[in-house]
């Protein structure tokens, strides 16, 4: 049935949207996330979200409930045990519960929205996943964003900025943020909320206040979209990744919010050439990108700094590593040349 | 099945794909989403293949993918095995029929259908492993991929094997697929919770007890067996661990623990940590159903909600387990015994059974015991 053999057809290595929008529903605190279907989905997931809470020195576990689907459900129709797992998440009286369904109940064609619609007494929140037959991990991820984001009304504009999506199973995700938040006070910005990473649904409900959302990578601007129809609020379409565009970021959203871009980028040019001050015994060295083919962007930014560094990019020089997504502003830069140093006094 | 919260045990396709896999010579397709293969390909750390399906084939069929992806991966001198998951197991499809004329292995095991262990069993049987009466060795089994100390299990138990003269025969399942065919009469296991049921078992390897009698057994059945120099083994490093044990007692009192895991590790465990250290064993949390008989509470504990609950009801001071019971309260003192092990970097490979499993599990015991004393 497939056109695409394999090695080409990419969107079938994309993972599962129920993963994806595991990965932002577990990160609302006090909710309680549904998995419609067999208890290994909802292990897998648990397993891979508790390893990562682990990896980011959390000791939090996700809060997930599996509706347990076994041969039985499967032959007479699941839409009892997804009953039985609303009734015992609304009794631990969390502050919202998500139902996310998975591939064998979209297969089994379970009425999942009609089981959410009844009163539970706590908001009950179907986000439209279906494991495969949902789309691929990205899909899940902005399913759930946009979903979440419809519980929050608009309300008047402060002056702060949104970090929309940052990728909850990354295992840079704080230092990530906190080069942002970095870059963001240089301009004399703050940061509104961060849509969605441990928020709870308070905080969510002031989504509209920013002037400015920043959203993680260009995979969502469908979710950017989304909201600037609902809030009517800008965005800038991914973080800053380079020497060049770290400049310019700082520039575009000063642009946005109205304030001086000068004094900052002035401030991270001195940044910068400390950084390249501190590499320069790198200067003139011989290195491969490592794995260019897979990480095409990060292998961009590499390229710039190389360059920067006066380093000679060379298919027969030393292999040094490339982050998985382009590093994330100066400090993103500054810990990759630190891997590439490692690499190459090795 | 009655809902359940953080469910802690993997599912009977991820049991099959680690059987299978475990065999040189077998070349493993998880036929589904791209789901269901990356969470058994980052657990057992093994090549596994994926058909990678997406909706058209689950309206318009698998077949033609699937049979694309078998090509694609056949290569001569391997046995290409496909384990189902659960979509393509309810759409209809016959895929018995699709490869009744070729040589591909098909192990029907949904997750569905039930936990790691009978998909692990099932997978395993569909090589239909075969006695050979004049095979000299001894199988090992309970051997998974699953396992953090499988590698460290096999290495244990070909050593003292190979002291005793005895050679190893068929490891299930950690081995060439052509030795399946060719097990010898008698099987030791690492780990009955997952015991292969091919050859006659002659006992476990989990404790020292259990060593001494397996390897009496393995003196009466095998003449050209020499088990002293095993023996005296046992009895010197049980010597050392009683020093340790009694130079623990002399400044601590003895831990309270509960222990978490396969039901053979877990009693393994108690049983040790009752003899050398007269612990106080507070509870026993089984993943498998399997129920071990010993003088404390027992149950199967396969949520973390549950997992959550009984730490903070028993108030343990050691606690035994996965990275799962790890995290419900960091300060109490931890060893690790059942997968998965997060967090921590693990490169050697240590063992369970055998005298140096023994020996690794109490020198862990007292180390995490002692490191919690002093904080």
């Amino acid at each position: 049935m497939s056109s695409n053999p394999l090695p080409s057809n990419t969107s079938r290595f994309e993972g599962c949207t129920l993963t994806g929008a595991l990965s932002i529903t577990t990160s609302v605190t006090g909710s309680v996330s549904i998995v419609h279907g067999p208890s290994g989905c909802a292990h897998h997931n648990f397993s891979l979200l508790h390893a990562t809470a682990l990896e980011h020195d959390g000791v939090d576990a996700p809060s997930i409930i599996s509706s347990c689907l076994s041969e039985n459900e499967i032959i007479f129709g699941g839409e009892a045990a997804l009953e039985r797992a609303l009734a015992r998440a609304a009794s631990l009286n969390p502050a919202c519960i998500f139902v996310l369904s998975t591939c064998i109940a979209e297969t089994i064609g379970d009425d999942a929205g009609a089981v959410c619609r009844v009163d539970w007494g706590v908001p009950v929140i179907p986000v439209q996943t279906g494991g495969f037959l949902g789309g691929v991990f990205d899909k899940g991820v902005n399913n759930a964003l946009c979903t979440i984001a419809d519980t929050a009304a608009p309300s008047t504009r402060q002056g702060t900025v949104n970090i929309i999506g940052e990728k909850n199973l990354e295992y840079e995700v704080e230092e990530n943020h906190a080069e942002l938040s970095r870059l963001l006070s240089a301009l004399g910005l703050s940061v509104n909320i961060r849509f969605v990473h441990h928020v709870s649904p308070d905080e969510i409900a002031v989504l509209g206040r920013a002037s400015l959302n920043v959203l993680r990578d260009e995979g969502q601007n469908p979710v950017g979209d989304h909201l600037r129809a609902r809030f009517g609020t800008a965005y800038l379409p991914s973080f800053p990744s380079g020497l060049f565009c770290t400049l310019q970021f700082l520039k575009n959203v000063a642009a946005v919010c109205g304030v001086p871009s000068h004094p900052a980028v002035t401030m991270e040019q001195a940044v910068q050439e400390e950084v390249l001050a501190e590499f320069s015994d790198l200067a003139h060295t011989r290195i491969a990108l490592n794995g260019a083919g897979l990480a095409g962007s990060s292998c961009g930014i590499a390229r710039e700094v190389a360059g920067a560094l006066t380093m000679k990019v060379s298919p027969r020089g030393c292999r040094v590593p490339l982050p998985v997504s382009p590093p994330v502003g100066t400090a993103g830069i500054r810990r990759m040349l630190h891997r590439w140093r490692r690499m190459i006094n090795a | 099945m009655p809902e359940c919260t953080n469910p802690l045990w993997p599912c009977a396709m991820t049991g099959a794909a680690a059987a299978l896999s475990g065999f040189d010579g077998i070349t493993v397709i998880i036929h589904g989403s791209s789901g269901c293969y990356y969470y058994p390909a980052t657990l057992l750390h093994a090549p596994l293949q994926g058909t990678f399906i997406m909706e058209e084939e689950v309206i318009f069929g698998s077949e033609e993918r699937l049979l694309q992806v078998i090509k694609e991966v056949s290569a001569p001198g391997t046995r290409v095995a496909v384990v189902t998951t659960c979509v393509p197991s309810i759409i209809g499809e016959d895929i018995r029929s699709m490869l009744a004329s070729s040589d591909v292995l098909l192990v029907d095991s949904p997750g569905f259908s039930g936990d790691f262990e009978p998909g692990y069993l099932k997978g395993l049987l569909s090589l239909e492993p075969r006695v050979d009466d004049q095979n000299p060795g001894i199988n090992i089994d309970g051997v998974s991929l699953l396992d953090p100390f499988f590698r460290g299990n096999v290495r244990e138990l070909t050593r003292l094997l190979n002291n005793a003269g005895v050679p190893v025969a068929t490891v299930f399942c950690a081995d060439a697929v052509e030795k399946v065919s060719h097990a010898a009469p008698f099987t030791v296991t690492t780990n009955s919770d997952l015991a292969s049921g091919v050859g006659r078992t002659l006992g476990g390897t989990l404790g020292l007890q259990d060593l001494r009698a397996t390897f009496a057994a393995i003196g009466d059945r095998i003449g050209e067996a020499d088990i002293g120099p095993v023996l005296r083994e046992i009895a010197v490093k049980e010597e050392h661990i009683i020093q340790v044990c009694d130079k623990y007692l002399r400044r601590f009192d003895p831990p309270r623990a509960m222990i978490f895991g396969w039901a053979s590790y877990a009693a393994f465990t108690a049983a040790a940590l009752m003899s050398y250290l007269d612990a106080d064993i507070a509870f026993i949390g089984t993943r498998t159903p399997i129920l071990p008989d010993l003088p404390c509470p027992v149950e199967r504990v396969d949520s973390f909600s549950r997992v959550r609950d009984l730490i903070i009801e028993y108030r343990p001071d050691l606690v035994i387990g996965s990275s799962f019971e790890r995290s419900v309260n960091p300060d109490l003192a931890f060893v690790g015994l059942t997968p998965p092990l997060r967090g921590r970097v693990r490169l050697a490979s240590m063992p369970v059974a055998g005298v140096e499993g023994m020996l690794h599990l109490i020198e862990g015991v007292l180390n995490a015991c002692m490191d919690r004393n002093r904080k």
